[in-house]
């Protein structure tokens, strides 16, 4: 018999880190969604705007909260599923500290500008390599706890945990290919539609393997300890895990459902979608059968309570997901408020549900104690579950409200909202109620964690906590065992399997169109763009435009008539990376080109309202004061030709030139028409509005193949010809 | 544009039917062995939560 001890300190480090990530997380995500009803909320202050606060807000609930209680989850049940200890306490520590600097970064990058504007990839480059190497040291003190255990089987929570290590690593690399351009600076590698698609493939999958996998893994572990009773069916839980591996990483287009991604790999989506039913529904009613016969205990136990609600919330959003992948019924819900609805649905319940189910399971027992208070964890309970419906439903209200009326036509043929600010008026009322919820739900949380607190005084926490197990002489021993038993005594087999069945979908789905150039029809009079309206274009990426705004014109009359003509593959060709967006809070941009003079656009950019009476825009004053930065465009236009951007062989010499050049001539547009200053501000070339207001210009004009965008600059005299032979 | 990508690659439209013909085929046999080996087969490996440590006893829910 082996005496050997749990290392008990850095599951209540990680416990501590999931409470106070996620407090801050959410409030993050008050803070915007009163932002969407009272824009001068906290006033214009760049680092607290709209567009830079939403990346944080999501990377702090997945990453943050989300990530600590994974890790919370895994070093408390690992161990003691493996009968053995974490492999290195070391390794154990430079994973948590790692993993909380990198949070800190984000919250030192994102309010900053410093973003690569990828859904839930945002962080940049040199953050991108230090999630990489600690998300290693993680998988090695994993795999290798698993290797030194003391229990021949590997129980199913421990194949979540490594199907999860292996595929985020997959998918964070593919997805973060970029080539730097200044420190804080990268372009995506892929380009318009292929960007589209990785991106997607990863996002899709951040939440099948970030906010799913894992959290099955917690629920197959937890779910028995609570109800003290073993999962309903094993057997079944092979089957779940497999499946749903396999057909998960498939079902990443349909997040670009009608969009200029080829038709058979939106179909892919689509089909694989549908099929993910089947082994979400398997798993979700395994855990709750699970409690057949204990359902009374529901009743008292909070632990349970968090545990039911989340996976029953889970079988809700596992419904929904793929009743949203099927085309027309995406038609509606897609770009609207109805898709943040049910991600919070998952996010709030789910995720939240089995993090706080958690801690009111482990705090206890790690500080041999009684849990401070039932009560206050039920009143939690009820602010948490009411938090979310008053969030969630309200949200799917609006969400379908608006998109019907963008959709609207009139008896004579004509859209009958043309003005997209009435839809967003229509739907104020639902955003009270959305930050109603929200506020619910963290005052429940603020409860939770005073509860956590008292309980954690209460007891003093046992940080080794003494276990005992036979020794395993060989792990790998068994050749009497059939197959699948053998292979769950191997897990380095194992995960190699798992790959496979991950890395099947990844590159017969995503391989043609990401690698494939004749898969992408080009469009000859679409031209990459100057070098001013690169800064401008860097600009919009930086204050986040892309969480309000979309680039892409779904082919659907209701949108043709409002936007103009449909997108084409073909234009997003320079696009390094892809600014479709995912939501419609303001309208889409695609053809903002020409639509309106420069003067219009510095004039809403300064007061939105001023253009736009009762507009919910925030006022983006500071583009008039903060001086663009053109000293680094070179190197970006080196960046940008490393990554396929056909610019000539010297252009870098020539690029400052061109950029001031242009901005002169818009800024002296400006001032002919009598906008020589706005507010006492004087409108001067070397402000990032300027640059702003060339790129917004350009937008969507190439197709009509009208201008030369190079024609005029000083540049075109020397090399426009050569710029223009590509 | 689907037909220009069916002409980029040849046959491409036989990748997605092989990969699910060859998850089907892993998941029948699995859901067959399933059967075969019948749920005491599994009674260790499910039990296996409930019978690690519990140092600590389950205070809570006598409380």
């Amino acid at each position: 018999m082996d005496t050997f001890h749990y290392d008990n300190k850095i599951v209540r480090n990680f416990g501590i880190a999931t409470i106070a990530f996620g407090v801050i997380g959410f409030l993050v995500g008050l803070i915007i969604a009163l932002k969407l009803f009272l824009p001068d909320f906290l006033g214009f202050i760049p680092e607290l705007s709209y567009g830079r606060l939403r990346p944080l807000h999501t990377n702090a609930v997945i990453f943050a909260f989300a990530g600590n209680a994974i890790f919370y989850g895994v070093y408390y049940s690992l161990p003691r599923l493996c009968k053995a200890p974490m492999w290195s306490p070391l390794l154990g520590q430079i994973h948590f500290w790692g993993w909380q600097a990198i949070i800190l970064s984000a919250v030192l990058t994102l309010p900053f500008g410093i973003t690569t504007s990828k859904e839930y990839a945002e962080l940049e480059w040199p953050i991108d390599i230090a999630i990489t190497l600690i998300w290693v040291v993680f998988g090695i003190n994993m795999i290798m706890t698993i290797m030194k255990r003391r229990e021949k089987h590997l129980y199913v929570a421990i194949w979540f945990y490594l199907a999860t290590f292996i595929t985020v690593a997959v998918l964070h690399v593919v997805n973060s290919f970029e080539v730097p351009a200044t420190l804080f600076k990268s372009y995506s590698l892929y380009a318009g539609v292929q960007d589209a698609l990785v991106q997607w493939w990863y996002g899709h999958n951040a939440v099948a393997f970030f906010l799913t996998t894992p959290f099955l893994g917690i629920m197959y572990y937890f779910i028995p300890k609570a109800a003290n009773r073993p999962i309903f069916s094993y057997r079944l839980s092979i089957v779940h895990f497999w499946s749903l591996i396999f057909i998960y990483i498939w079902a990443g287009p349909h997040h670009l459902l009608y969009t200029s991604l080829p038709g058979w790999a939106q179909a892919l989506g689509t089909v694989f979608s549908i099929m993910l039913i089947a082994p979400s529904w398997g798993g979700m009613l395994n855990g709750l059968l699970t409690l057949r016969g204990a359902w009374d205990r529901v009743r008292e136990d909070p632990v349970l309570k968090f545990l039911v609600v989340g996976v029953t919330a889970y079988g809700m959003v596992t419904f929904e997901g793929p009743m949203l992948s099927i085309a027309n019924v995406n038609a509606i819900a897609h770009y609207s408020d109805y898709i943040i609805g049910h991600v919070h649905n998952g996010a709030l319940m789910w995720n939240g549900g089995l993090a706080f189910a958690m801690l009111y399971y482990i705090t206890p027992r790690i500080y041999k104690t009684e849990l401070f208070s039932r009560r206050l964890a039920n009143v939690h309970f009820w602010f948490a579950t009411m938090g979310a419906i008053f969030y969630v439903i309200p949200m799917y209200w609006g969400g379908i409200t608006q998109s019907l009326m963008w959709k609207q036509f009139t008896a004579e043929g004509f859209l009958q909202y043309p003005n997209f600010l009435e839809t967003v008026i229509q739907i104020v009322p639902m955003y009270h109620l959305r930050a109603f919820g929200g506020s619910l739900f963290i005052i429940g949380a603020v409860v939770g964690a005073y509860n956590v607190y008292k309980t954690a005084r209460s007891g003093s926490l046992i940080a080794e906590e003494e276990a005992q197990a036979p020794a395993l002489i060989d792990p790998a021993a068994g050749h009497e065992e059939k197959w699948h038993r053998r292979l769950e005594g191997r897990p380095l087999k194992f995960s190699v399997l798992v790959l496979v069945a991950i890395l099947i979908g990844g590159i017969v789905e995503y391989m043609p169109t990401a690698l494939i150039e004749s898969n992408i029809p080009t469009i000859e009079s679409v031209k990459p763009y100057t070098p001013l309206e690169v800064e401008g274009r860097d600009i919009y990426i930086a204050e986040g435009c892309n969480n309000c705004h979309s680039q892409m014109i779904r082919p659907f009359r209701s949108e043709t008539e409002r936007y103009g003509e449909y997108s084409k593959a073909g234009e997003y060709v320079y696009d390094h990376p892809f600014l479709w967006g995912s939501k419609r809070t303001g309208p889409d941009l695609h053809r903002i080109g020409g639509k309106y003079p420069d003067s219009w656009h510095l004039r809403h950019m300064y007061d939105p309202t001023s253009t736009s009476p009762e507009s919910l825009m925030p006022a983006y004053t500071w583009l008039l004061k903060q001086d663009m930065d053109v000293e680094s465009l070179p190197n970006r236009i080196g960046a940008l030709r490393a990554v396929g951007v056909p610019y000539a062989d010297n252009y870098e010499d020539l690029v400052i030139r061109d950029a001031k050049y242009q901005a002169e001539m818009i800024t002296q547009g400006l001032r002919e028409n009598g906008f020589s200053s706005v507010d006492g501000i004087e409108v001067t070339s070397d402000k990032k509005i300027i640059a702003l207001i060339a790129y917004l210009q350009r937008l969507g004009v190439d197709i009509k193949g009208e201008n030369d965008p190079f024609a005029g600059l000083p540049s075109s005299e020397r090399m426009g010809a050569n710029i223009k032979s590509n | 544009m689907y037909k220009d990508v069916l002409r980029s690659m040849e046959g491409i439209d036989i990748y997605p039917s092989i990969s699910l013909i060859l998850f089907f085929g892993f998941f029948i046999l699995l859901v067959g062995y399933l059967i075969r080996t019948g749920k005491q087969h599994w009674e260790h490996a499910a039990n296996l939560p409930l019978e690690s440590d519990e140092t600590t006893t389950l205070k809570i829910e006598e409380s």
